[in-house]
This record gives C-alpha cells, sequence and structure tokens, in this order.
C-alpha cells in the first residue's frame, strides 16, 4: 500500500515539479520508413511549425484504416493544393504482418510515405489505444486526433485542417 | 472490494487529472514544461445464458477491464505508470482463472541522449523478428510480457546500434519465476563502408542476439538445464524496390510442459522477400521451426502466459466473420510453411480501373508438419493449413465502393485445436457494399457464404452499418450456421466518438473470433449479453 501510494507520489512531485514557461517537445523516437529512411518523431513533431504534419496510424488487417487511407489517398493532392500539410502513414503492423506493410502500399498506389511501428513504441507513447487513429500535430503540438473510422469522417479531418488557426 | 492502496493511487490520479484539467482552462500549455498525455480504456460485459451456443454465467455476472495509463516527458526525461483493473476479468481474457485484481503494473523512468537511452522499470522491447525475444502488448487479446528491470540503447559509432535487456517478465498480474538477460546488435553494413546513401542504394544490415533465462530447478535430474539461452543472426538487405530479410534461430535444452520435457534443441529459420514496382507489390515468407517455445516459466500450460519470443502465426488477417471460424495457430512443436502476397492497383483511367482504379489483394498460405522434430527441413506430408484467397475492390464513384471476395481453406482441426473433429475444407464468397447517400451519412453491407460439408456444416452471415450523421453509429449482424446446428449469432450495437473518446454499446452472441465493427477490431470469447466498450486519449 505504502509503494503504490509513494510511485503515485513521485509521479505527482514530478509533474508538479516542472510548472514554468511554456514548452512542449515529444520524445526521441525514431522509426524507419518504407522508404527506408529514419525519421525522429521528435524532430517530425518539431517541424510542424512549419507545415503541419497528420499522422494516420493504422495496420494492413485493419480494414477500416485501410479504407479511411484509400479515401484519403484518392483527394490528398487536391487537399493540400487547399492548405498545405504532410500526411504520413504510421503502420503499427508487428512482425506478424510488417513484411506485407511496402508491398501493400505499393500495390495500393497510396502517394504518401509510412512509417513503421513494429513494436508499437510510438502508439503506445503518445497513448493510442485502437487503430484507426488521426493526429494533427501543430507548433511542435497536438492539436486534434480522432479515433475509429466511419465513412465521411475524412470530411470532418480535411475541414479541420481547413481552418486550424 | 477496492483496497484500500488501489482507492489511494485513484484519488491521487484524479488530484492529478483535476489539477491539469483545471489547468487547462487556464491554458495549460503556459504553466507546464514537458509533455503530459495518458489513456483510459474500459471493456466491460454482463453475461446471460444460452444453452444453445453454449454461453453460460459465471459466478458473477459482470466483467470489467480497465486500463489508465499515464506518461510524462520532459525533455531527456520520461516516466510513466500503466493501472490495470480486472472486477473480474472479462470471460477469456486470460487462459487460467483470476480473480479481482487492481493493480500499478507498469512504472518506468527513461533517460535519453541521441546515441544513449536507459530505462529502467517495466519496458517493451524486440529483437530482431521477434524468434528469441519480444516484450510486447496487446490488450484485445490479453497479452503483456513486458520486463520488469532495465533496458539500455547505445549507438557506440554511425553503424552498430546495441540493446541491452536484463529482468523478469511479467506473468498475468504477477511476474514470472526467473531471471532474464539479452543483448542485441546490429550492423549498418553500408554505413560501416562509408557508403554514400543515395535514394536507390542498396542498404544492408546484418544483426545477432542472445538470450538467455534462469528458472531455478531442484528436482532430481542431474546436469539439468537451469539455464536455457538462445542465439539469433539476421540479414536483411533491401534497395529501392526489393527486399530480402532473414533470420535464424536456436535454442538450447530446454524441457518444459509443452514439449512433453523434450531435451532437444529448437530451432527456427525465417525468409522473407518483397518485390515492389508502381501499383504492384508482392512478398513472400518462408518459415520453418520446430520445439520453439520459449517461456519465462518451464512450467507454463499455455504460450500466452509470459513468453520470452513472438512466433505469430504467418497467415492473412481476414475480418470476415466466416473465415474468422477456421484461424490458423502457430504449432511451435514443429511446422514448415510460406505465405505470398500479391497486390495489384488497375490504374484509374484505363478501363477495367474507372474512375478511381481497381484494387486487387491475393494472398496464399500454405504450412505443413515435419517428419522429425530435430530438422527443421524434414517437411511432412501432414497438411495443417491452407488458405487461397482473393479480394478485389472498386470504387465507382464518389458514393459507391464495392468489394468481392473469395477463399478456400484446409484446416486441421486435430492439430489446430487437437480435438477429434478432423480436417475441414471450405469456400466461402463474400460481397461487400459501401454507400454514402450524403455528407457523412453512409451504409455499409457485407454479406457472406462458407460452404463445408466438414465439422459443423456451412455458414452465412449479413452485417449492415449505418451512419446517420457523424459521430453517431449503429450496426446489426447476424452470423447463421445452416450446416447443422441451425444457430443464429446475432449482434446489434451503436458508437459515439468525439475527437479521441469513443463509447460503444452492444447486445447479441458471439462466438470466440475477431470482430471488427465501427472502425475497431477486437477478440472476443464466446458470450451471450451486453457488451460495453470506452476508450479515450488525452494530452496538454
Amino acid at each position: 500500500m505504502k509503494k503504490t501510494a509513494r510511485i503515485g507520489l513521485l509521479f505527482y512531485l514530478l509533474l508538479t515539479a516542472n510548472l514554468g514557461k511554456a514548452q512542449s517537445d515529444f520524445p526521441s523516437i525514431k522509426l524507419k520508413s518504407v522508404s527506408g529512411k529514419l525519421i525522429d518523431f521528435a524532430d517530425l513533431a518539431a517541424s510542424s511549425k512549419d507545415t503541419m504534419v497528420v499522422l494516420s496510424f493504422w495496420a494492413t488487417w485493419c480494414i477500416p484504416c485501410v479504407t479511411e487511407l484509400e479515401t484519403i489517398n484518392d483527394v490528398l493532392e487536391e487537399k493540400q493544393a487547399i492548405r498545405p500539410f504532410k500526411f504520413i502513414g504510421v503502420s503499427i503492423d508487428d512482425s506478424r504482418t510488417s513484411q506485407r506493410v511496402k508491398p501493400f502500399i505499393k500495390g495500393k498506389g497510396w502517394k504518401f510515405d509510412v512509417l513503421m511501428d513494429i513494436n508499437s513504441d510510438l502508439k503506445r507513447e503518445l497513448n493510442i489505444t485502437d487503430v484507426p487513429h488521426v493526429l494533427i500535430l501543430k507548433d511542435n503540438k497536438i492539436v486534434y486526433r480522432h479515433t475509429g473510422y466511419i465513412a465521411g469522417e475524412e470530411d470532418n479531418l480535411f475541414e479541420i485542417i481547413k481552418t486550424l488557426n | 472490494m477496492f483496497t484500500s492502496s488501489f482507492k489511494k493511487t485513484i484519488t491521487l490520479f484524479i488530484v492529478i487529472i483535476c489539477f491539469h484539467n483545471n489547468l487547462s482552462a487556464q491554458n495549460i500549455n503556459q504553466y507546464i514544461k514537458g509533455h503530459f498525455n495518458g489513456s483510459i480504456e474500459n471493456y466491460s460485459q454482463y453475461y446471460m445464458r444460452d444453452e444453445e451456443i453454449g454461453a453460460y454465467i459465471p459466478p458473477d455476472r459482470y466483467g470489467s477491464n480497465t486500463f489508465l495509463k499515464l506518461d510524462y516527458n520532459y525533455g531527456k526525461f520520461s516516466t510513466g505508470i500503466q493501472l490495470e483493473s480486472y472486477m473480474p476479468p472479462i470471460l477469456g481474457y486470460f487462459p487460467v482463472p483470476v480473480s479481482n485484481q487492481n493493480k500499478i503494473v507498469n512504472k518506468y523512468f527513461k533517460y535519453t541522449e541521441d546515441k544513449f537511452s536507459v530505462q529502467i522499470g517495466d519496458f517493451y522491447e524486440q529483437f530482431g523478428s521477434g524468434l528469441i525475444f519480444r516484450a510486447y502488448e496487446n490488450r484485445q487479446i490479453g497479452i503483456n510480457n513486458a520486463m520488469e528491470g532495465i533496458n539500455v540503447h547505445v549507438d557506440p559509432t554511425s553503424f552498430l546500434k546495441m540493446k541491452i535487456v536484463y529482468g523478469r517478465t511479467r506473468k498475468i498480474m504477477d511476474y514470472a519465476n526467473s531471471v532474464s538477460r539479452g543483448m542485441d546488435a546490429e550492423i549498418d553494413v553500408n554505413n560501416l563502408l562509408g557508403i554514400k546513401e543515395k535514394d536507390k542504394t542498396t542498404h544492408v544490415t546484418l544483426g545477432g542476439s542472445y538470450m538467455s533465462r534462469y528458472e531455478e530447478y531442484t528436482g532430481p535430474i542431474v546436469d539439468f538445464p537451469a539455464s536455457v539461452a538462445a542465439v539469433a543472426a539476421r540479414l536483411d538487405i533491401s534497395s529501392n524496390n526489393f527486399t530480402l530479410s532473414s533470420e535464424y534461430a536456436e535454442k538450447g535444452k530446454d524441457p518444459n510442459l509443452l514439449n512433453n520435457q523434450s531435451f532437444d534443441k529448437g530451432k527456427a529459420l525465417q525468409v522473407n522477400t518483397s518485390y515492389t514496382k508502381n501499383n504492384f507489390g508482392a512478398t513472400a515468407t518462408f518459415r520453418t521451426l520446430t520445439n520453439m517455445n520459449y517461456a519465462a516459466e518451464r512450467e507454463t500450460e499455455f504460450t500466452s502466459i509470459s513468453p520470452l519470443n513472438f512466433l505469430p502465426a504467418l497467415t492473412k488477417q481476414h475480418d470476415y466473420l466466416t473465415s474468422n471460424i477456421y484461424v490458423y495457430a502457430t504449432q511451435v512443436k514443429g511446422e514448415a510453411g510460406f505465405q505470398a502476397d500479391v497486390y495489384y492497383n488497375i490504374k484509374s483511367g484505363t478501363k477495367l480501373g474507372g474512375k478511381y482504379g481497381t484494387k486487387i489483394a491475393a494472398n496464399f498460405s500454405y504450412y505443413n508438419g515435419l517428419d522429425d522434430s530435430t530438422d527443421i527441413f524434414s517437411i511432412s506430408d501432414k497438411k495443417y493449413y491452407r488458405d487461397a484467397n482473393i479480394e478485389i475492390k472498386k470504387k465507382w464513384n464518389k458514393k459507391l465502393e464495392t468489394t468481392f471476395a473469395y477463399q478456400h481453406i484446409f484446416y486441421n482441426a486435430s492439430v489446430i485445436q487437437a480435438v477429434s473433429e478432423g480436417e475441414v475444407n471450405a469456400d466461402m464468397i463474400a460481397a461487400g457494399f459501401l454507400y454514402k447517400f450524403a455528407a457523412k451519412k453512409s451504409v455499409r453491407v457485407k454479406l457472406e457464404n462458407l460452404t463445408t460439408k466438414d465439422d459443423k456444416g456451412s455458414w452465412a452471415s449479413a452485417l449492415t452499418e449505418f451512419s446517420f450523421s457523424s459521430p453517431y453509429a449503429f450496426f446489426v449482424s447476424d452470423l447463421y450456421n445452416y450446416g447443422s446446428t441451425k444457430i443464429h449469432y446475432y449482434n446489434l450495437g451503436a458508437s459515439v466518438t468525439k475527437k479521441s473518446t469513443r463509447f460503444s454499446l452492444g447486445f447479441g452472441k458471439q462466438r470466440a473470433g475477431l470482430f471488427c465493427v465501427g472502425g475497431v477490431c477486437r477478440f472476443v470469447p464466446a458470450s451471450y449479453g451486453f457488451t460495453a466498450s470506452l476508450t479515450t486519449s488525452f494530452a496538454n
């Protein structure tokens, strides 16, 4: 009992001890993209100061995720022309299905890059419980997140991208 | 019902959350350094009796799993906890009976430099493809084999990455009675040779890993291996449109309950290759293994309790209600086989492609037994599993999308389920329609038919999902066995999603399998009654 309370207290102190001026930096988590580049999530989030970054967490076995990404891919260039944003998929396929990811996206003709989160390190860090899950990063902060997909959800997402300050 | 330590912990979290919610009203980011985020997930069931489907009422009619995860990161420091509550666990969540439990299962502190990180506490990690070590969490299927101890990552040079783990593995709500340690090293051959990176450069990496588990042995056998070591070596080659990855692993003598106390070594070989070009992708994986069950405790009865390694079934994971009646599971005692996938997009603007293209996916998997349990190349004639399937998806216009699928399955029930029902040959056809009749309003229909003369005979299913106005969705489905049992497994439910919060409510009969509706997939045990789930993620 004492131990549990002590851990809780430590956590609480860590949080409150850091009250101060604004900063929202993300942890460094390095993921490989299907194109072979090593990308650090902290750098990616920092780059959202110039152009907002939209991350879509998905998996090859998740049908709603694939439906959402196919729909987004069909209109991606058109929407990016309205307001520029970077769109990146984050595959949470583990070693059961990760070897499928590259052939899968090439075979679908998807135009965006995909990061491989093979042991769910980034998914866990960002507290994502289920896929699909979409995040918008702007000014190094998560300004919007949405879980699940229902047909038409992409319209909401594009509307938010268009109107975000 | 709640223990006092649990109450205290909960109070603390409520204080923390309230405190930060209060701050958020005043723009939290003005006051707080660093990044704070968390998630809450609850899945509850109310059980009713249904003798027809074999659903029984457990001593407690309710089951409820709750997860709370909180993480805080500031610059190079991260810390966090995970609290789990099972009051009691939902039916079938753990393979063994577990009483009411509330516990902080994970707590960690991590320090990260550019080329160095150290984590103390509970951590997740993976070496190579996981043949000898993977610590991970999969809440849907109830696996969490996080290791408690120390995890170090070091990149001493531009071409070398090393990982070290030392600790004990989680076993349900406690820890396994053993200590494991291991190391993984990966060499980037291109960096070693100073080859400059261009888009079309072929990239080569080499890797090696070692793992050792010590569990005290007090029995009578002289020279009994209390320590069991495993080693693995891997090679990955990738270029712009071609990849080849292979890994070979060996495990020392590991007499345990699941291998009938065999002193044979464990062996595994996995080779994967893929080729891609515009609108086309193909991949094939070959894997053979024998005696590769590697658990944190020798006397573990189920592979899902405290595993050290990860040996997933290398087959396609379908989301059809009828296909999921016959799902393959890796035979850790010995199996050999392969699977291959082909993906092709018939370009838009062509006759077959139409305005949006036509997407084709085909998959084939083939698994047999081994003749000699010490030889991974002694592939026998004994068929374990076959799956040949094709799916064609076409978007006709902005409103209508259709899917057609065909699948042939061979399933050796006597091997996979260890029952006497024998072999199953089945054919499945499915058709799906998605129609968006107005902005944010859609209807989805999926019809399936699985024909077989074996086991319980043929099945049919229908699923309809309506979304009248986001964020609400409703569904009705029925899976019907028209072969021998004539049982209907009907379900209906609704969900509401607002940003990263989702609540759903359902009622019906469920058989074990992967169930995907309303945008989320979950493994469910056989049951009859009500279900409710709530998930939310939050951050500053």
